[in-house]
């Protein structure tokens, strides 16, 4: 009997054909890393009022943060607008607070947007693709007239327009997890025009006209039958669409800060950088770095899971 | 192919008159939100119930929301069908028509210059990566693609402008590299929008973001036609012509490059998109008044309902027909492809 191939093996073949996949799949997993041993609480001088990140932390990689003293001048003064160096790896911002774990708490506030909305838009696209594809007909066709008009709507300006409004919080402030909801509503239509085109060419397999012949139910067969057999194109679409959203938000919390959830952010960052010409640009240079690593590390992903589960793709 | 294209007309107004009435309605779905949202915009001021109750009634009235419903529906969509996207609701009620046509110059002419700066790096990137597959020069220009393809363009721009302010705030360049926002206003290279016309200074507004935005574009269509290239290089007509002697760039330029180009159509189609929706994004960041940055800001203020909506319903106008002019170029480009 031969020997079934072990995982690590299949993981060492996978970055030998697809470097740069794996490459992407190495920056994903540093990401989630990365926020497991973000703080909760708050870190950075004493004296600042929100104290931004906290010493509290015991996980060990931030246990540097230890001593206060750190985010002072020999003389006593707050370190402003640092350069990179040992104590702040990535410097400090105009308010003396430390870039690096900015930074890392940033990429927990992107990874959960970019997951909850792809998650939306997900469920809710598949959902509307695999009726719409599956049911062809009148349903079809008018239920793809409204999303050609949903498409038609400029996404950036849907985003603004619907965070601004707001119609789904009563304070003034939508939470992170409505604009996660938002961001995902905004994507449905991108999904489901994917999974429509998936759904009718599976409709017409012969496993698919099996299972009717046997009286399978309408509902049995596309939870059954297709689903199953669409999984990979959903899975592509999960990862290339968290880059999508993360550039989104970031370009949301860029374009009007004040209406998006406060708190730490990569396009929070970028923004107050921009607003502070002249001053040393570190804020806006390493989080602008952040963003262009996440979205580079979710399309590299999205690219390599196409190759690999896309029978089409396939190479021989 | 004209029944095609009279089909896809008449299918494209329904469309557009779903988006209209989705733009309406969502107005009045929220609209008691939407109005309370415009109090501090009101100029009888004050916070007694009474004259809260009057700034509504103004707000409303500015919104076009004290009729009955069928009456501000048939009114909406008879304005519509004149071209008349009713006044703005805040400030000097200026016509919402005019104002996008003004603005709309600027977004399209970013938009050109942009989808030029991606046609003019992409197109010999992406032709020598596919002729010179897998050698050291192909591996150079994929990376660099892909470089691009991670760097989100208002990304770039902002770090453009954070080095630029750091390291070349004075001397020749800086006119070129600085936002017109903070450096000096806006002028319009043949007096479109004023007296003025001043073609030098207004490529100091538009090279940066139009380059900027070029890269982003160019990284697309740079690895579509690489991959088309690879595909036709293989077909049987490209190794016939070889057979008969021709030039290599007889046969890539004639051959090749013609068919591969098809696909791109598509993304230039995206492109051509942003130039009435206006480039949302570069036009806030490099302080250009255009349809893009028109909207931000109307949004960003109060929300200025009337003009996001008018914008909206612009935008959506074009997109349709752009993607049916595609569609049409594909069957013009390629003779294979029949509608029927």
């Amino acid at each position: 009997m031969p020997k079934r191939p072990s995982v690590l093996h299949g993981i060492v073949k996978f970055c030998r054909k697809k470097p740069l996949g794996a490459i992407g799949f190495g920056l994903v997993i540093l990401l989630f890393l990365l926020t497991i041993g973000a703080p909760t609480g708050k870190v950075g001088a004493p004296s600042l009022p929100d104290r931004p990140f906290g010493f509290e932390m015991s996980q060990s990689f931030m246990a540097r943060y230890d001593g206060e003293d750190k985010f002072y001048d020999p003389d006593g003064g707050l370190k402003i607008l640092s350069a990179p160096d040992a104590d702040h790896w990535f410097g400090t911002d105009s308010a003396g607070r430390d870039i690096w774990a900015r930074t890392v708490v940033g990429a927990r506030r992107s990874l959960f947007v970019g997951i909850w909305a792809l998650i939306v838009a997900t469920v809710i696209g598949t959902t509307i693709g695999v009726v719409s594809g599956y049911f062809s007909g009148i349903a079809d066709t008018s239920t793809q007239r409204v999303m050609d008009a949903l498409q038609a709507f400029p996404p950036l300006i849907a985003l603004i327009l619907i965070v601004s409004i707001n119609p789904f919080a009563s304070g003034d402030k939508t939470s992170l997890m409505t604009t996660a909801v938002i961001l995902g509503l905004v994507g449905i239509t991108a999904v489901q025009r994917v999974i429509r085109s998936v759904v009718l060419s599976t409709r017409e397999q012969q496993y698919v006209e099996a299972g009717r012949v046997i009286g399978a139910t309408d509902f049995r067969i596309m939870t059954r039958y297709i689903l199953p057999n669409i999984m990979a194109s959903i899975i592509i679409i999960f990862s290339t669409g968290i880059g999508v959203v993360i550039l989104a938000e970031a370009a949301l919390s860029f374009i009007v800060p004040e209406k998006v959830p406060g708190g730490i952010s990569w396009g929070n960052m970028l923004s107050e950088s921009y607003t502070r010409l002249g001053e040393k640009p570190y804020p806006g240079l390493f989080s602008a770095a952040a963003i262009a690593t996440a979205v580079l590390a979710f399309n590299l992903c999205g690219d390599a899971l196409r190759d690999v589960l896309d029978p089409r793709l396939r190479s021989q | 192919m004209q029944a095609y294209i009279i089909r896809r007309c008449l299918l494209n107004l329904i469309v557009i008159w779903i988006v209209a009435t989705m733009v309406f309605g969502a107005l009045r779905l929220d609209s008691d939100n939407i109005v309370s949202k415009m109090r501090g915009q009101c100029a009888a001021g004050g916070s007694t119930p009474q004259q809260l109750k009057e700034c509504d009634q103004i707000a409303r009235a500015a919104l076009g929301l004290d009729a009955s419903i069928p009456e501000q529906y048939t009114d909406f969509i008879f304005n519509l069908v004149q071209g008349d996207l009713g006044n703005s609701a805040i400030g000097n009620k200026d016509p919402i028509t005019s104002e996008i046509k003004e603005r709309a110059l600027v977004s399209i002419e970013l938009g050109l210059l942009q989808l030029a700066f991606g046609l003019i790096i992409a197109l010999p990137i992406g032709i020598i990566s596919a002729i010179r597959q897998d050698t050291w020069i192909d591996y150079i220009l994929r990376a660099f693609s892909i470089l691009l393809l991670g760097i989100p363009v208002f990304v770039l721009a902002i770090v453009v402008i954070l080095l630029t302010s750091q390291y070349a705030s004075s001397g020749p360049l800086a006119p070129w590299l600085t936002p017109s926002a903070t450096y000096t206003d806006f002028v319009d290279p043949f007096g479109w929008t004023s007296n003025e016309s001043d073609p030098v200074h207004n490529m100091q507004n538009m090279l940066a973001p139009a380059i900027i935005g070029g890269l982003g574009s160019a990284a697309i269509i740079m690895r579509f036609l690489r991959s088309q290239m690879l595909e036709v290089l293989r077909q049987d007509y490209v190794r016939t012509a070889w057979a008969k002697g021709l030039r290599e760039r007889v046969i890539i330029t004639r051959h090749a490059l013609k068919n591969a180009l098809i696909p791109v159509l598509t993304i230039v189609g995206i492109i051509l998109g942003t130039l009435v929706a206006g480039n949302v994004l570069l036009e806030s960041i490099y302080g250009l008044p255009g349809v893009g940055q028109y909207v931000v800001f109307k949004i960003a203020q109060t929300p200025d309902y009337p003009a996001v909506q008018g914008v909206v319903i612009v935008v959506a106008v074009t997109l349709v027909f752009i993607n049916l002019l595609i569609d049409i170029s594909y069957a013009w480009l390629d003779p294979r492809i029949r509608y029927s």
